[in-house]
């Protein structure tokens, strides 16, 4: 029995297993079909201060090996969540990790100070439009990411930040510093990669948003390779993400680096994907005779 | 609801473009109830997303689901062979009641909205309801499932599109026109979008308020409520999740045009 437990900004999780924001809900529905205490973490369905309704349906598409989607951050509000849901994930044990979106800084500002406290990390989406910036994300340009993170860290007095970033940017190494300067604790990669799909018979994308986030296990070489670039560029922790579906490719990012890993659209393949990923990793590092995640984080080599 | 590997013991076509497939339950899984439907996995790994498929028939060893080949996913599914085993969650969604009071019950499917229509007349073989089905194909090659409309129900109408077969026109008409000889209690109601706002149309038109349900079609995510890709609008305002809160809706609930 290998320990699984690791150490993020002070928080600590029994495992390094994540369920990444927006593919899991408030946990509520898959502790229906498993007990989600196993879990490492549980990354909330995106929060905004005021209850949003999202985008026209479908939201939701396939190409080969990934899906893409876009919900467009439908969610009860945070007082919602404070009210109704909190207590049920507290009570499961998980680290609870806020997904957090606002249109402008002073709401990214406003809702962390309304969680600051209430839960064990703040995880600051920020790829949703920005008024302010000419339709730009908040996660495209570095000095946008500093600007965020710094008011978001502003508004944190006892909750650590963890800044999730967008791959669809120059260079995602750079954005994670400017992360880092604007006092994010840590930070989470990578967020969907924008796409489309076309129904070639009605010359329509198939989603109504017209695009949608890639996500699944064929951007994972993207992701694992994003991952190993931010980590050597920071020193704060990296959570990895991006294609996950098993224990296997939880350990890539962790040996390139990543302190723990969050794990997405494998759960609608497959819901009982995380405890499986769970279980594998602990088969995998007793198959080794790894004790400890910490042995083998970040011992990629790369070839001469 | 259980996630669970099936056993493929048949799959082959029903009608055009149509195919049935039946599998074996494992034990554990509970709460099959017709309108319920299930979320499939097509068993190749370059389709992430499973596809959710109304219950047809179903008994405590295997269930039946009646599909269409729409894409590059349903066509892989196609290729499953007996013995193949699938990945799935089952059973999801609220599903269709009918309550004892409701005795006359009319039942309105279009396409593969039919299938959902047969699991009701499935559940409650037995159960002393008499059934008025109006059942809508595009064409005569489409048209399946006629014996199990005709064999439990005092009228089943079938129609097409095309007047290949049957009466032409569609299922909503051909209820509205044989609306009084029904006279139903209640009346539950699958398929294409247009057919059920035609349908809401048609009561609205001719006062009829008698309690209606209908099966709502989205495409989803995760299947099970978490992930808030598959809502609709009510009329409330509010949103729905078709997999959890639904699929199955008062039709005075929900926004046809949303």
């Amino acid at each position: 029995m290998a320990d699984l437990r690791v150490n993020i900004c002070g928080v600590e999780l029994k495992n390094p297993v994540i369920a990444a924001s927006g593919t899991f809900g408030f946990g509520r529905e898959f502790d229906e079909i498993y007990d989600i205490s196993c879990l490492g973490g549980v990354s909330t369905k995106g929060l905004t201060l005021e209850p949003r309704p999202g985008n026209p349906t479908p939201r939701i598409a396939e190409g080969h090996g990934v899906i893409l989607n876009a919900v467009g951050l439908q969610n009860p509000g945070v007082e919602a969540f404070i009210r109704d849901d909190l207590a049920f994930l507290k009570g499961k044990g998980v680290a609870v990790i806020a997904n957090v979106a606002g249109k402008t800084i002073e709401d990214y500002a406003a809702i962390c100070a309304r969680l600051d406290g209430l839960v064990d990390m703040i995880e600051l989406n920020i790829s949703c439009p920005n008024v302010r910036c000419g339709g730009m994300a908040f996660g495209i340009r570095p000095e946008n990411v500093e600007e965020v993170t710094r008011a978001a860290k502003g508004a944190l007095k006892r909750t650590p930040l963890m800044v999730k970033l967008s791959p669809n940017v120059e260079n995602i190494a750079v954005n994670a510093l400017a992360a880092q300067s604007g006092g994010a604790d840590c930070v989470s990669l990578i967020n969907t990669l924008t796409g489309m799909v076309v129904d070639i018979e009605r010359r329509r994308p198939l989603i109504a948003n017209n695009t949608g986030g890639v996500s699944g296990a064929g951007i994972r070489p993207i992701a694992v390779r994003m991952t190993y670039e931010v980590c050597r560029a920071v020193s704060i922790p990296v959570i990895g993400m991006g294609g996950i579906t098993r224990a296997a490719d939880a350990l890539e990012f962790i040996i390139a680096g990543a302190a723990a890993v969050q794990v997405g659209t494998a759960n609608f393949t497959d819901t009982l994907a995380m405890p499986k990923i769970v279980e594998g990793l602990n088969e995998w590092m007793d198959a080794h005779g790894v004790k400890n995640i910490e042995e083998i984080r970040g011992t990629l080599v790369l070839n001469g | 609801m259980k996630e669970c590997k099936v056993k493929v013991l048949e799959n082959a076509p029903l009608a055009a473009g149509i195919y049935r497939m039946r599998f074996s339950i494992p034990d554990g899984v509970e709460g099959l109830q017709c309108g319920k439907f299930v979320n499939i996995s097509v068993g190749d790994g370059a389709h992430l997303l499973r596809r959710p498929i109304a219950l047809c028939e179903y008994d405590e060893k295997s269930a039946t689901i009646c599909y269409q080949l729409k894409g590059e996913g349903t066509r892989a599914m196609g290729r499953a062979q007996a013995g193949d085993e699938l990945t799935c969650v089952l059973p999801l969604g609220n599903g269709f009641h009918i309550e004892e009071g409701q005795r006359r019950v009319a039942l309105i499917g279009g396409g593969v909205g039919v299938f959902p229509m047969v699991s009701v007349l499935h559940a409650y073989k037995g159960a002393h309801k008499d059934f008025y089905s109006y059942i809508g194909f595009r064409s005569k090659n489409a048209v399946c499932m006629e014996n199990a409309f005709a064999s439990q129900s005092i009228r089943s109408v079938i129609v097409t599109d095309d007047g290949s077969y049957g009466y032409q026109g569609n299922a909503v008409q051909a209820f509205l026109d044989d609306y009084a000889n029904a006279a139903p209690d209640v009346i539950l109601a699958c398929g294409p979008t247009p057919m059920l706002r035609a349908l809401k149309a048609g009561l609205d038109e001719n006062n009829i308020a008698v309690p209606c349900y209908v099966s709502l079609e989205e495409r989803m995510g995760c299947g099970i409520g978490a992930c808030l890709v598959c809502t609709c609008k009510k009329l409330d305002g509010s949103r729905a999740r078709v997999c959890k809160d639904g699929p199955v809706f008062p039709i005075g609930e929900v926004d046809l045009h949303g």
